[in-house]
Formats: C-alpha cells, structure tokens, sequence
C-alpha cells in the first residue's frame, strides 16, 4: 500500500463534506481527511490554534478549499498560506461551485496549484474527488514536513 | 465736411489784386473830382485813405503800396496846387508825409489783422477736424453691440451707449448723473474695494456682474472695466463695457445640471450592475450546490438502496436526477448569458472563416454518423471579440445541426450575403424543420422555446445570447424560416 498524505478538506457545507468524503472513501482515502468547516477553523488547523492546539506537529500533504466560505473566505485562506514563508509549500487546490473567472483569475493569481469546479452530475464529482486525493495524496510527493502514513 | 468761406478773404490772383488797386483808386479819384466839381472840398484826403485801406485789406501789402503810390500821385496831380501839375510844393511835404505814414499804418494793420485772422482760422479748423473726429468715434462708441458705459472715480456715469440702454432700460438722460451701482444694483463677486483696488493697480479689471434692468429683472454680465488716468496719473475715469451673457450662465447651468444628473445615472447603474453581478456571482456559487446534493444523494440512494425501491421508485429517482442535471445545464448558461452584458470586449481583427471552420469541428461530434452537408461560402474578417462571436457562430451553427436531426438530407448553408459599406451580413441557413414566422419576434427572448423539449432540448438562452453578443457588437440579428422548410438566421456587423 501507497503512503497517504493528510488532507484537510476546507468545507462549510456539510452535505458537501459527505458527498466528498463518500467519494474519498471509495478509494479509502478518507482517514486522513480533516474537515475544517470555515476559513478561520483551517487557519487554525495550519497555525495549531483553537481546537487544533494540540494537534501532530505537520503539515497536511493537500488542502482542498472552498472559495465561500463563512467568516474568513477561501481567497483569504490562501492569500495567508502563499504568504506565510512555513506554509507556502502546502499544495491547495481550490474546490468551488462557482466557474467565475474572477475566482480562478483571483486564485492563480494568489498561487494556487490547482483549481477544480465540482461538477453537478455525481458520477463526475466522485470522478474528480477521486482523482483528486490520488494524486495529492498518494501520487505526487509532499513538500518536507507533510504528514504521510504508511 | 464743408469748410466755412471765410468773409474776408484774400482774392488770390496777382492780377486781380493789382487791379483791385488801380480800380480803387481810379473809383476814389473819380469820387474826389465828382466832389470837387460840385465844390465839396476836403473828403478827398480820406477817400484815398479808404481806397488804399480797402486795397490793402483785400489784396494785401503790394497793391497797397502800389494804390498808395498813385494815391498820392492823383492827389498831388488834381488835389494840390498848382492843379493839373506833379509840382510839390515845400508845404505840401508835411501833408504828404502824415498821409503816406496814415497809408502805411493801415496796411501794416491789415497785415497784422490778417495774419492773426489767418491763425484764428487755421486753429478753428483744426478744432473743428478734432471735434469730428471726436464725434465720429462717439457715435461708433454709441452703435456697438455691447453696452458702454463710462463713469468718474465716484461711480457717477458720465457716458452712456445705445447698448447699455438696450440693455439695462435706461436712456442716456435717464442714466447719466446716477450712481452706477445704486441704479443698477450690481453684485460682485468679490468685496467690491478688492476690485477697485486690483482696478487701480493694473488699470483694468474684468469679471461677471449681477445687475438689475430697468425693469427689475435680473441679468448677468461679463464686464471689463479700462481705468484712465489724468497726466498725474490720478485715477480719472472707469470704461465699462459689458454684454450679456444671462442666456449663456443658464445654458451652462442646464448643461451643469445635465451632467450632474447623467453622472448621478451613471453611479446608479453602476451600482445595479455591481447588484446584478453580485447577483449572477450568488447564483453561481449557491445555486449549483444543492442541486449537486440532489444529483449526489440521489445517486447514492439508486446506488446503495436500489434492491428498497421497486421500479416505480426507481424511475422517480431517474426523474430527480434528469430534472436537477436540467436545471444544472439552465444555471450554466444563464451565467453564460448574463456574462456576455458583464464581460468587457475585446475587439480585434477576426476572420469569420477561420472561426466557422473552428465551430464546424467543435460540432463534429454531434453530427457523426449523419450525412450533413456543409456549404460555406467566401466569409468576411471582422473587427470584434473573437470569443463572443465565437459563442454565437457556435449557438448558430450547433441549432442548425439540431434542428436538421429529423432529415435525411441535412444541409447547412453558412456566407456572407452582402458586403455593405457599412458593415456585413452573415447568414447561416438550414433546411430543418424550420419555425413559424408567427412566433419570429419570440425566436431571441431569454427562455423563449419554439419546441418541445422532448423533440429537440434545449434551455431557450442560445439565440438570446446570440442577439446579445452582435448588439453588443452594434449590429442585428433577424431570422426567416417557414415550417418544415428550414431556417435562416442573418447577423449584421458594422464596419469599425
């Protein structure tokens, strides 16, 4: 079996933590999920605050980030860890229902590594969900300090 | 102007002159005989006198000299004694002298008369010239378009055009006298010492005046004052001349007010189309999720718990997912649609036939396996943003193949039909199954569908977004067709 990096999925809609966690967990990639359920929660994740306080000292081996989300938005998330000499590494991938090209201009811009729309039809969601975590987090190789298990 | 004849003037020809002084003489001789013959003795004397007077008077120094010389002469000859004789007695000397002196003190008096008489004239002349000319610029002053008006250091008016009385109301009698700013009431737009002040010191000022007419009613004028001073350079006299421009600051108010309220638009409808995309930006992140739950719930509902549901609850689960994958294919091209008014162009050369060619394989898919023939014709480049008229040639196109899936023959025609001056008109024609020209005005309204869906699908937004792309471009789209007949849809571009 591949090693599994860490995914911290950046979601505040919980069917659509569901959905993507059914897909993940076709292809058993959903241990290593995190769910973190608005922007300031991931931030918390990434810098060990609130309820991540005590959490293993790595990083994850992939983001998947909504665009909208409550409180701080997902172009603000990665706008602080592109910024951010220690977390600037972490590969994130946009996730969004939204196809505005603002958004992805906004995002390339800010130095995302990927930006993925979710496809309406389910077939195709799994598809791209699946894909998605084999790439990130069994195929391409992390970044140091990411967490990935045997 | 006709100069004055002068009544005592010089006769001019020498001729004239000299004979002026034999005449008199002989007139004064004939007189004195006349006389002498009727016994009156003495008047001779002064006669001469008057002769030589009167000669020396009209025709100057030399004939006088002359009619005096012959004046005593004739005196002397028929006056003394011995009678008849040019002999002069030691007596006579005396006489003779008091007469030629009295002579010569007349004409030196006739000279110095005339000299001076001479100067007087020339001096009334030059007065005379001055004062014309003085009255000529007057009235030129007087018929100028703007009114003038001229007034002391006390803002007493002085002077008063036919302008200014056409403007303001007031005759000249009326307004000469008056205090300028108490007739007229004048507002300034500075304290009124600051422009008396920037007056004296670059001796002129100009500026917009409030003043009231003679007749109350208000009017604004552009005024220019021109300050004169007196050889010490004393303030002296203020030249203000002005015209009204009342109509222009009302113009220009309109014209102020016009802008402001286009401006006040303009920040309006920006604010709506900042709703409007703020809208479409909802729509497009909001909208789609739940119908992604739908699709995703109910997939795994046929997925993990199709052996619970008998065949009727599976068809309902087929109808969910094909109503939500509808309404997913609507929210896409709504957003298409309203993007197409939000997106900026950008224009640029384009060449129709590379991008139908470009269309053709895009669509390729759909007509495999039929057998469409393709007919394009010579096709135009065109000044416009390639992508948009791109999305339109692909609704355009993409329809005609649609809509020729029940024929066995299926045609598709694409050219340009003529190339005018100001522009081009490029049709795509199809003999599909056409529509009918009664519902031709509902063929490019948002949502407007001729068919059924279970005949030939669609959202009802591709030929809205084809008649919002070429508007944006300028130009028109319009359509014929006839039922079963096929159609035909024209777009015309404007030249650049």
């Amino acid at each position: 079996m591949a090693t599994i990096g860490r995914i911290l999925l950046v979601e505040d809609d919980p069917k659509d933590v569901e959905l993507t966690m059914t897909a993940l967990e076709e292809y058993n990639l959903s241990n290593e999920v995190v769910v973190a359920s608005d922007g300031e929660e991931a931030l918390d994740y990434l810098y060990y605050r609130g309820k991540f306080q005590r959490r293993s000292g790595e990083n994850p081996a992939v983001l998947l980030l909504d665009l909208k989300l409550p409180k701080v938005d997902g172009l603000e998330v990665l706008k602080t860890i592109k910024s951010d000499a220690k977390l600037n590494m972490i590969p994130v991938v946009v996730l969004t229902s939204s196809r505005e090209e603002r958004d992805m201009v906004s995002s390339y811009r800010l130095g995302v590594n990927a930006y993925v729309v979710k496809p309406v039809d389910f077939h195709e969601f799994v598809n791209a969900i699946k894909e998605l975590g084999v790439f990130w987090a069994i195929i391409n190789e992390p970044p140091p300090g990411s967490v990935k298990k045997k | 102007m006709t100069r004055e004849k002068p009544i005592l003037s010089r006769i001019p020809s020498p001729v004239q002159r000299y004979g002026l002084a034999l005449l008199s003489v002989a007139i004064a001789l004939g007189m004195g005989l006349f006389l002498l013959q009727h016994d009156v003795q003495g008047v001779e004397f002064p006669i001469f006198l008057i002769a030589i007077a009167l000669t020396a008077w009209y025709a100057g120094v030399g004939p006088s000299i002359v009619a005096l010389v012959l004046a005593a002469l004739a005196f002397n000859y028929y006056f003394t004694e011995p009678y008849y004789s040019f002999y002069m007695t030691r007596v006579d000397i005396p006489y003779y002298s008091v007469f030629i002196l009295f002579a010569l003190l007349i004409t030196w008096f006739a000279a110095v008369r005339r000299r001076a008489e001479r100067n007087l004239m020339e001096s009334r002349d030059e007065l005379q010239r001055q004062l014309a000319v003085g009255k000529q610029q007057a009235s030129l002053l007087d018929i100028t378009h703007d009114s003038i008006l001229v007034r002391d250091t006390e803002g007493v008016i002085t002077y008063w055009n036919h302008g200014a009385e056409e403007l303001y109301g007031w005759t000249a009698e009326q307004a000469i006298g008056k205090n300028t700013q108490e007739l007229m009431r004048t507002v300034f737009p500075a304290p009124f010492e600051q422009i008396q002040a920037e007056l004296f010191r670059n001796g002129r000022w100009e500026g917009e005046l409030t003043k009231r007419k003679a007749d109350e009613r208000p009017v604004t004028v552009s005024s220019r004052w021109s300050l004169q001073r007196d050889d010490n350079q004393n303030p002296l006299a203020i030249l203000q001349s002005e015209n009204d421009i009342t109509e222009r600051k009302r113009r220009e108010e309109e014209i102020r007010g016009l802008n402001q309220q286009l401006g006040k638009r303009s920040t309006e409808l920006e604010g709506v189309n900042k709703e409007l995309e703020a809208f479409a930006y909802s729509v497009s992140h909001d909208l789609r999720a739940p119908l992604r739950h739908m699709v995703g719930y109910t997939e795994l509902l046929q997925k993990n718990s199709a052996s619970m549901l008998d065949d009727k609850g599976r068809r309902y689960t087929v109808m969910v997912l094909e109503a939500a994958k509808r309404m997913g294919t609507l929210i896409d091209d709504l957003l298409a649609f309203s993007r197409i008014s939000r997106a900026e162009t950008r224009e640029t050369m384009v060449s129709l036939e590379q991008l139908v060619r470009e269309v053709q394989s895009e669509v390729w898919q759909e007509t495999e396996g039929r057998n469409v023939t393709w007919k394009i014709g010579a096709l135009p480049d065109l000044y416009g943003d390639r992508s948009m008229i791109k999305l339109a040639m692909v609704n355009l196109i993409s329809n005609a193949v649609k809509f020729t899936r029940t024929r066995s023959e299926p045609e598709i025609e694409i050219g340009c039909v003529e190339k005018r001056k100001d522009g081009v008109v490029v049709f795509v024609r199809d003999n599909g199954v056409g529509f009918d020209m009664k519902y031709v005005n509902k063929l490019f309204g948002v949502f407007q569908r001729l068919h059924r869906t279970e005949e030939f699908e669609g959202t009802g937004i591709g030929l809205a977004t084809v008649q919002r792309i070429i508007h944006r471009h300028g130009g028109n789209v319009w359509a014929e067709g006839q039922v079963g007949a096929g159609a035909t849809f024209y777009l015309s571009l404007p030249k650049p």
